[in-house]
Parts: structure tokens; sequence; C-alpha cells
């Protein structure tokens, strides 16, 4: 194998591992700007995953995204109710719905298609070449040969970038993830706010469990999803919230992962799986701010209202 | 007379606490409306059902002639009324525009633009206020003044009927307070009523065209206020003959029943800026070059002082200019970066925020009393807490102070902002063995918490053998002024010496909006 080749085939195999993380991440990238941190993303990529298989089968791969997608909002939905809506705490609550999620996809997985672990194959959804775009050297193979989940994850950067940070939606939303009080006071509804961003994570979450299923492998595994969704909100924080940032963040782990099967193929003498840890360590030089001030929302995690606080004392 | 705003027997209740009690009150339009009394009096509730963050238990509010019932904020936004808290309802981290442009949808095109023209629109109001409001800084990086002023041009981009401000001049230098009746005098002529929540008798008398006072959640009084003197206001707020504390010295009151049992008190002298004789030159706190803190704006630059015993070293200076990091410093939470501490074993702190540092909301008083006090020899029983002394010393603390708590068995959270003020600050005293670093602590306080507060601050640093040494961190330079032997300015980050000639407000207003890097 050519060193070229080498690297073509790396960079092709790291745009695809990104395409998941990408997608989930900027999902939840727009839920932490409206003050919710969902650590269930993990069982929205598992309903998304099995959504898709589900959907794949009774309709057709393209038919699969969007029951995957739909599968992660519901997940996503559940998540809010309880985190938003009840005002539950958020870590604890998604940590509940992750490995519960991860427990009921396992046994409709197997009330349907047996225990035995008997192997699903599933239709997948084909690549998309771009026309020209995709015949530029090394990079044109590896970001424009891929499936429309791709695609929509490149659409989804600039897109959210411009609804974040320059329409009045964008800006109500950031304000119930900085100040839910100053956000109130201003009119936005902030637990609706709040509840629309995290479905709205969870359906990006969805998409990408879809995609592990219907791009990525064309079959449904049991905790198929493997940390894919934890690995977002780690994405979330290395790339600062921003929908940029993010992106390349993704490409960033999708890459680290990608090295690390390219290094084990090539029989290389090193401890490849520090590849995987390496991102995470980043990720934490990121919170400590190594990279230069950027902090998460400030009302990240809170929740909104503070009854009690509001009951007591009105000035608070 | 038309009406711009009416609340008829308006009455509210938060658990058995009537805070409102059948109060009427009514808004001319063009007016400046004072609305005073003492903490729980039930100023901001009203101000709030006004505003539309409380619904009244019973009773009419009419806007503009109207009946209305306000659900939230947004309601009340919609018919004219802007509420500016004291805790403002900026996002730190957006700039002053994205501020303004985030509470008022005439920002807006259809598709969620901003609409072109409006910054010119906004810049434009702001001047025709003569209101200089920074537009393109994150909030979070101005001053409280600052912060001040963005949150007023916020609420008054759009059509206004009803100006609400709740202690807009708490946290003001003195020139700013100035600067700021110059607006709300602008802002009235154009036709807004101005309600002015307020506990400075003399600031309110000096721009409200009406008063009206509350006192235990009963309307007292409504008057024109060019017919009223700062004692009977005072009187009206208390219910009794009293001198109010910004206006006569500390032992000059007439003996109300804060001070029984306590002869020390009379002790003080009635001049203030005065020390009592001879001064003890034991240093009992000393900070040499002290930094916090790196790069254009450190928290804390090269700040030296020596604090001695008995005597009272007053810090004027306007908000986040560096007080913040000097009381943690004092009081040893936080280490300086560069410089050295050198601070005694017995420290008593008052924080700024009381109800976040100083209590533990789900503790009743007295388990907040015990938490200071668990380390004193004096209240413990071997290795177990001597929970009877504790128990008296915490109703006694209740009783002292006036706290508004039906037992010292009540939940802190439960108490309002100034009764959860009175109970650390009176847990505080007990522990200032040695050095009590005070940050404004009378801010938001009553009149006769007020004076009772000041009054035993003096008596602490005068009475004893060994009486602990005072830093009082206070925005309210009135107070610096008279209880404070030594004072000193900080000015971003800097502690400038204010000679003894130059102890009174306009020198040292113009110290504390100085650069802080020219003189003395």
């Amino acid at each position: 194998m050519t060193d070229l080749a080498a690297l073509s085939s790396f960079l092709v195999a790291a745009v695809g591992l990104a395409v998941p993380l990408a997608l989930a991440a900027l999902g939840e990238t727009v839920s932490e700007r409206s003050g919710v941190i969902n650590i269930g993303l993990e069982g929205s990529v598992i309903w998304g995953a099995l959504g898709g298989a589900l959907g794949a089968l009774t309709v057709g791969p393209h038919a699969g995204l969007a029951t995957g997608a739909l599968a992660g909002g519901l997940a996503a939905l559940v998540f809010a109710g309880f985190a938003v809506r009840l005002g539950t705490d958020q870590i604890i609550t998604g940590t509940a719905v992750t490995i519960g999620s991860l427990g009921f996809t396992g046994a409709v997985f197997q009330s349907r298609f047996g225990a035995t672990g008997l192997a699903l194959e599933l239709q997948t959804v084909p690549a998309w070449e771009v026309p020209v775009l995709s015949r530029i050297p090394l990079l044109g193979p590896a970001f424009f040969d891929q499936a429309i989940t791709a695609y929509l994850a490149y659409a989804m950067v600039p897109l959210l970038g411009w609804f974040l940070f320059r329409t009045r939606w964008g800006l109500a939303l950031r304000a119930a993830g900085e100040s839910p009080e100053a956000a109130h006071a201003a009119g936005v509804p902030v637990v609706r706010t709040r509840m629309l961003a995290t479905v709205f994570g969870g359906l990006m979450a969805g998409l990408a469990g879809a995609h592990l299923s219907l791009v990525h492998t064309g079959t449904f595994a049991e905790n198929m999803s493997a940390g894919k969704g934890f690995i977002a909100i780690a994405v979330v924080v290395l790339g600062r919230w921003r929908p940029w940032g993010v992106f390349a963040a993704a490409l960033f782990f999708g890459g680290a992962e990608a090295l690390q099967f390219t290094l084990q193929a090539l029989d290389a003498d090193l401890p490849y799986p520090l590849f995987l840890a390496l991102p995470y360590v980043l990720s934490l030089a990121a919170l400590a701010g190594w990279f230069g001030r950027s902090r998460a929302p400030e009302g990240l995690a809170l929740p909104w209202p503070r009854w009690r606080r509001i009951s007591t004392n009105p000035k608070k | 007379m038309t009406v711009a705003a009416r609340l008829d027997s308006i009455t509210r209740r938060f658990g058995p606490v009537t805070a409102l009690d059948k109060v009427d009150f009514e808004l001319a339009p063009g007016e400046i409306h004072g609305l005073l009394g003492e903490n729980g009096a039930g100023k901001t509730t009203l101000a709030n059902i006004l505003g539309g963050l409380l619904a009244p238990d019973a009773g009419r509010v009419e806007i503009g002639g109207q009946r209305v019932e306000l659900r939230s904020a947004r309601d009340a936004r919609v018919l004219g009324v802007a509420m500016v808290h004291q805790h403002f309802s900026l996002v730190p981290r957006f700039t002053g525009f994205e501020n303004v442009a985030l509470f008022n949808g005439e920002a807006w095109t259809r598709r969620g633009m901003i609409a072109p023209g409006y910054r010119s629109q906004v810049e434009a109001h702001a001047s025709e206020l003569k209101l200089d409001a920074e537009l393109d800084a994150p909030v979070a990086a101005l001053g409280v003044g600052e912060r001040q002023r963005v949150e007023i041009l916020k609420a008054l981009m759009s059509e206004t009927r009803v100006l609400l401000l709740d202690e807009p001049t708490a946290v003001l230098a003195p020139q700013e307070v100035d600067g700021l009746f110059a607006v709300l005098r602008e802002v009235a002529a154009a036709g807004t009523a101005i309600v002015l929540v307020a506990h400075k008798l003399d600031e309110v008398l000096a721009v409200a065209d009406r008063v009206t006072v509350l006192r235990r959640g009963r309307h007292v009084l409504t008057e024109e206020a060019a017919g009223l003197s700062a004692g009977e206001l005072a009187e009206a707020m208390v219910g009794r003959a009293v001198a109010a504390p910004s206006v006569s010295g500390v032992g000059s009151m007439g003996g109300g029943e804060g001070e029984r049992g306590r002869p020390g008190g009379q002790t003080a002298d009635g001049g203030g800026a005065q020390p009592s004789g001879e001064p003890d030159s034991t240093p009992v706190a000393i900070l040499a070059d002290v930094t916090i803190g790196a790069g254009e704006a450190p928290a804390l630059s090269d700040v030296s002082m020596t604090v001695h015993r008995g005597e009272i070293f007053g810090i004027a200076g306007v908000d986040g200019n560096g007080q913040r990091a000097l009381a943690a410093v004092l009081a040893g939470t936080l280490k300086p970066d560069t410089g050295a501490a050198t601070l005694p074993d017995e420290v008593g702190w008052i924080p700024q925020d009381r109800g976040e540092e100083g209590l533990v909301k789900e503790f009743t008083i007295t388990e907040n009393v015990a938490l200071a006090l668990h380390e004193k020899p004096a209240y413990r029983r071997g290795p177990w807490l001597d929970w009877a002394r504790i128990g008296e010393t915490s109703a006694a603390l209740v009783d002292e102070l006036d706290v508004l708590a039906r037992s010292p068995d009540t939940s802190a959270g439960t108490l309002s902002g100034g009764n959860q003020q009175k109970v650390v600050t009176g847990r505080e005293f007990l522990r200032a063995g040695e050095l009590l670093v005070a940050e404004s602590p009378t801010r938001g306080l009553d009149v006769k918490a007020t004076r009772a507060v000041r009054e035993r601050i003096v008596q602490l640093a005068r009475t004893g053998n060994r009486p602990p040494g005072v830093v009082l961190i206070s925005a309210d330079l009135d107070e610096v002024l008279e209880l404070a032997d030594r004072i000193a300015v900080m000015v971003r980050g800097r502690l400038i010496p204010v000679e003894r000639d130059d102890h009174n407000a306009a020198a040292i207003g113009a110290l504390m909006l100085s650069a802080g890097d020219g003189t003395p």
C-alpha cells in the first residue's frame, strides 16, 4: 500500500466515523446552548439505530433514517419531560435514560429477532458521489463520496451558526441557556425553548444512530452505540459550543478513531488504543480553558424555574 | 386626573406571612413616585405585582384605566409596564445591544433578523434620554452603573407607561446617582410614570414628586414629597420617632428598643469619623503587595494595608472594583497570587451575597449559627456541640436584630433577603475575635436594622480590652464616612488611601470614578 493510498483510506474512514459524532454533537450543541446537558444522548443514539433498522425493514433505508431520527427525538422528549418540564436533575435523569434505553432497545430487538443474536442484514443507504467536488484529490473522496447523512451534517454547520447567532430565536435560545431568569423576564418561554432544543438534539442523535445501523454497518446489534452519545458530549466541549468548532472537533475524534484502525492494519508497533484516549485529554484541556476562554453556557444543567426559591423569596 | 396605573385593595400572602394587606396605590402619568418601607414592608412585592411577576391573592390591578390580570412580566410589558430589577435581568455574556434586542420585539423582522435601522433607533433614543449606555461590550464586562443604564434603555425601547425601579441607587457612586436622577426626570417628562423603590430617604425626597410609605404590608401614607421631611418619612416607616441613620450619627438616636442591655453602645462617639482616643497600634491583619489575577485587569493589584485593633478601616468604591477579592483575601478564603497576607485566626466575614455565601438555606437559623461557631470551644462540650448554648445565642440574635422569623428553628431559606442578612451579620459579629470583614453590611436593610448594625460595628471596635479590627467594605459612601476611622478607595483593583482632609463625599466620589492610577 502506498503512503498516499493509506492516507486516502485513512481520511475516508475518519470522515465516515466523524459523521455520526458530528450529527449528535451538533444537536447537543443546540440543546446545551439552551441550558440542557443531555447525558441521555447515548439513549437517543441507540434508539435511533434500532428505529432506523425497523424503519428500513418495513419501508426502506431512507425512511429508516427518518424513523431513526424520530426514535431518538422521542427518547429526548422523555428526558426533557423529566429534566426540563419537571426540573429533575439533568445528570441523573440523563444517565437513567441512557441505561434504560440500552436495556429497552435490547429487549425490543430480542423479542423481534430472537435472543440468538442472528445477524440482521439491512439494506444500507448508498453513498452519493457529488459531481466535481468528489474529484478533489484526497479530500474529495473523503468528504464528497458519502451517504446523505454526511451532507446533512455539513449543511447543519452553517445553518445552525446562522440560527444561533443571527436570528431572534437563536438569541432567545442562548439567553435561556445563559440566564433563564433574564430570558424569562424578556418574555422568552424558557421551558418550551429548552424542550424544543432538547428534542432537536434527540432527533439529530437519532439520525446519528440510524447512520450507525443503516450506513455504517447495515445491521443492528445491542449496545451498538458504543458510547457515541457520550463522545458527542465531549465533542461539544472540544468544539466550544460553536457549530464550526464542533464539526472540526468531530472530525478530530473521528480521525483519532480512524488512526487507531489504520495503525492496527499497518501492524505498527504502537499502543494504538492510546489514540482513542487522546481526544478526551484534549476535551479536558478545552474544559480547563487551555484553548482560550469560551465557557459552557452559564445556566447549563441548572433546572428552571427554581420553584422553591421563587415561592419563598420573590426577589430571587 | 388620568391614571397610569392603579392597585386597588391588593392582598398578597406568602405562606403564613401577609406581605400586602389591602394596599391601594395610584400612579399619575409623568410622576416620579417614591415607594418607601422597611424590609418586609411589601415594597418589592407591590412592584412585582404591578410588574406582572406576582399575582395578587385579592384586589384589582388597573393599567391605563383598564382592569387587567397580569400573568407574566410579558403581559405587563405588553401593557407598557417595564421593570428594572435589583438583580439586573440582563444576560451577562450578551452585549448591551443584544440584551436590548432580546427584550424588544420591534427589534426583529418577521423572519427573525435584526430590523434594519434598529441599532440607530436605539442610539437615538439613548441620546434623547441623555442615557450613556455601552452597547457593544458584553454586559459582564460593564460596571454596575453601566449595566443599569443598559437595563433602563432596554426597558424604555418600547412604549412605556410605567417604569418600576427596585432600589436603583443602592449600587451607584454619588455622581452616578445624580446621572440616574437626571435620566429619570427626562423619562418622566416624556409622560412615563416612574415607581422608585428605595431606602435612602433623602434621595427619594430629592427626586420624587410623591411618596408612598408601606409598613408591614399596610399602606401608611401617600403625599406630595415637597411637604415631607426625612424625619417624618422615617417615622412613618418605623411607626415611631427615629432619626434616619444617613442623616445623623450613630450614637444620637433616641432610645429605641434595639439597644436594651447593651450599655457599651452609648460609649461610641457621635462624631463618627474620629477615632476614640488613642488608637491601638497592634496590627491584626497585614496585606503586603497582594495581587490576585493577571493580565490587563487583575482583581487586585499590589494592595497593601494594615488593620489595627479597635479601628474601623473603611473601603469605599463602586461595586465590582475588586472589593470581593479583597474581602475574600482578608477572610482567608483566597490566597494571594503574589504578595503576602498575614491574617489572624478569628475572623468574621459578612459576605456580600449573604443568601448564597452566608447561609445554608435548608438549615434553620440555629443550625446556620452553629455552622459558624462550631469551632469555638465555648460552643462545644467535648466533641459534641453545645446545642443549648447555640440555641440561646441564636434566639438572642433573632431578638436583638429584630429578625422577622417565627422562631430560631425557622429555615433560613424562608426568610426575606433583609432578614437573612441580619442573621449572617449577627452571627459573624460573634465570630470576629480579631478581625471583622463586613461587605456592605447594611445593604438592603431597613432604617432600624441599619442603625442597629452600624451601632454594633462601632461597639465591636470600641469596647473591651482586645477589640477586633474592622474592615468595612461598602458602596454606600455615607456609611463609610460615618463609621470609618481611616478610608481607602478601591478602583480597578487598586487601593488608594484617602487623606483625612479628603474624608468627604465629593473628594471620595471623584476617586471612586477615577482611573485608579493617578492621584494618591
